[in-house]
């Protein structure tokens, strides 16, 4: 059954975009092909297969207990705060919570998650901006 | 150009000091990723190409490095398995039937040096056949024109779509769902914007290194965190040794495993793992009574561990030769060849010698560096499992983090990389291939330039696609691939693939 809504999310997107590949505006500086076909035949391909897997679903996929939601949504949410907050915070700041979050989620307690973090967050933020010229954000609230 | 006088150039390039410590360091890091779990070598390879960016690495030396951790994880992947019945790759997961009854028999260090014995035989075979072949399917395919390149990529991906997964309509929609991404960004010949959706970030089109690490990387995260690996983990390796007697009863079929390995790496979307496996089944039924696979044979080490060795060699020449990898890991390697300025493909044996050549030299040391860095250190390696989950994987996901923003110091890149993720996850609990996606996302642009260009050349006639006999002759093997599934279940039905149902 789970099968059959994936296949019918995917025929929606395939659908959807061949949509927006219809309404693409092409100028006279074009080649015979034009930006639309290839889209066009992509979207058959999806399509199709799509069907397929409507008619001939696999059996459902086993999913975990419900007490993994929790930390699943955490580590999910966690990621989108990260990318916001990098530029601000910066790498080491961010890196750092985001290790602990992760540490704590994966069994350790909080002060071996939030030294294990620092210090590597430390040894990895100097290592690729001193030693291998990588720019990482450091932080516009430090300056 | 005399291969011989190519391979010797090729030596003296692998032999300049930053390649040797390359080799060297790609060996390492490759087999570290290969005894971890939790990394595989998708990733692997993935996080360490912005690395090669940021140092502003000649071609040449970026490839060493990133082919060095490829085949070298292949090699790490074997030690888990046999110790701790934990495959640290899919590629080695059928090594773990009888090498870890092995060690379970006190047996862990025969059952070692034979994967490490094997795997240099089968590294070096493979990298004799990459160099005698390359060259001459380079020279075929050097003739190729845009309507036999779009059909090239349309057998690509039907022999992908075929073999990748256990549906071939899920992998067919993976595929499709790359090529989708492909086509995201500006249009290559008319310059319009196609789905940015209005993202100044997505004009360039979405970065092949970010859709990989989140799709590959955090998912994997993802799903430890669901199966609640245990902590840390130790291990009894013993002495590393094999007795000349084992090594001569072992050596035919590490010589077929090789071969095998070697002609299923070359397909395109059957890689390491299906030539493990196929090894393994055809010892096994060719050896028979003569052995006792799945009881603890030291040739049920011998055929995988080859085999993923040697397809990690044949991976390479489609990739060098045509310009088309086979593989998530190959895929990502075409991938920063071309954001160095390469573009791999026939020309590349004339047009950069030095990074072919280059390569295949690097490659002999590269087994030869294994072989030693492996016999004397296994029980380092195994140390390192030690390390408790908790630190390892967030410290792997922070790495990640740094490879995505170096990729364009964007934090957009990161929000992408988390829906990425998030994706990957789903797509591995319905049993979506990831590899296609990222297949699809790195030659997509090819695909569609080289219809382009045939329907300008022909101005329009779709029939130009057909025109050459080498074009019609590839049109014909994607259709057959893509009924192949269908004709290897109507076989398995009539009984004649009994009892590899569990393979």
């Amino acid at each position: 059954m789970a099968d059959r809504m994936v296949g019918a999310l995917v025929l929606l997107l395939a659908m959807g975009y061949a949509l927006v590949a219809s309404s693409m505006q092409v100028g006279f500086l074009s080649d015979p092909l034009g930006p639309r076909p290839f889209p066009y035949i992509i979207a058959t391909l999806m399509g199709l297969s799509a069907l397929w897997l409507l008619l001939k679903p696999d059996p459902n996929p086993s999913w975990p207990e419900r007490g993994f939601w929790l930390p699943f949504g955490l580590v999910l949410a966690s990621l989108v705060a990260y990318a916001y907050l990098i530029v601000p915070l910066g790498f080491i700041l961010t890196t750092t919570l985001e290790m602990t979050l992760l540490s704590v989620l994966f069994g350790a307690r909080w002060w071996q998650g939030l030294g294990g973090a620092l210090a590597f967050t430390l040894v990895v933020y100097f290592l690729f901006t001193e030693g291998l010229g990588v720019t990482l954000p450091a932080g516009r609230i430090f300056g | 150009m005399d291969i011989f006088q190519a391979l010797l150039n090729g030596f003296g390039v692998a032999f300049q000091p930053l390649n040797l410590l390359l080799v060297v360091l790609g060996c390492l890091v490759g087999t570290l990723i290969g005894v971890l779990p939790g990394i595989g070598p998708i990733s692997g390879v993935a996080l360490l190409v912005p690395l090669t960016f940021a140092l502003k690495m000649p071609p040449e030396s970026a490839l060493i490095l990133l082919a060095g951790i490829y085949y070298g994880a292949m090699y790490g992947g074997s030690t888990t398995s046999i110790l701790l019945n934990i495959p640290g790759e899919t590629s080695s997961v059928v090594t773990a039937i009888d090498g870890n009854k092995l060690a379970k028999q006190g047996q862990a260090g025969p059952a070692l040096a034979m994967a490490a014995w094997g795997s240099f035989i089968a590294g070096t075979l493979s990298v004799v056949g990459l160099m005698t072949l390359g060259p001459l399917l380079a020279q075929w395919a050097i003739r190729f024109g845009p309507a036999e390149y779009f059909a090239l990529m349309v057998f690509g991906f039907s022999t992908l779509s075929a073999l990748a997964g256990k549906n071939m309509f899920k992998a067919l929609i993976a595929t499709g769902f790359g090529l989708m991404l492909a086509t995201v960004g500006q249009d290559p010949q008319s310059g319009i914007s196609r789905y940015t959706f209005g993202f100044l970030q997505l004009e360039d089109g979405m970065d092949f290194l970010v859709v990989a690490i989140g799709l590959f990387a955090v998912s994997e995260v993802l799903m430890i965190l669901e199966e609640k690996t245990p902590g840390a983990m130790r291990a009894q390796v013993g002495r590393i040794y094999l007795s000349f007697k084992d090594f001569m009863a072992s050596l035919l079929t590490i010589l077929r495993s090789s071969v095998m390995g070697f002609l299923i790496g070359v397909l395109p979307g059957a890689g390491a793992s299906i030539a493990s496996f196929v090894a393994y089944t055809t010892e096994k039924r060719l050896l028979g009574s003569r052995a006792r696979f799945g009881e603890g044979d030291l040739r049920g080490v011998a055929a995988p561990e080859s085999a993923n060795n040697a397809a990690a060699g044949g991976a390479m020449i489609p990739l060098l030769t045509l310009g088309l990898p086979g593989s998530g890991t190959t895929a990502i390697m075409l991938g920063a060849l071309v954001s160095l300025g390469v573009t791999p493909g026939p020309q590349m044996f004339e047009k950069n010698p030095e990074v072919v050549w280059g390569l295949i030299a690097s490659m002999y040391v590269g087994n030869a560096v294994l072989l030693l860095l492996n016999l004397p250190l296994v029980g380092l390696f195994v140390r390192l499992l030690a390390v408790p989950a908790w630190f390892l994987i967030p410290a792997v996901l922070a790495i990640s983090f740094i490879g995505v923003y170096a990729v364009n110091n964007n934090p957009f890149d990161l929000l992408l990389m988390a829906v990425f993720g998030l994706l990957g996850y789903l797509m591995r609990k319905f049993d979506f291939p990831l590899a296609p996606v990222l297949l699809g996302l790195v030659l997509g642009y090819l695909m569609e330039i080289n219809l382009r260009r045939a329907m300008t050349i022909s101005n329009g006639d779709v029939g130009y696609l057909f025109s050459s006999p080498i074009a019609i002759v590839l049109w014909v093997l994607a259709g057959v691939s893509l009924l192949s599934p269908v004709l290897i279940a109507r076989f398995r039905k009539q009984g004649l693939g009994q009892g590899d149902g569990e393979l």
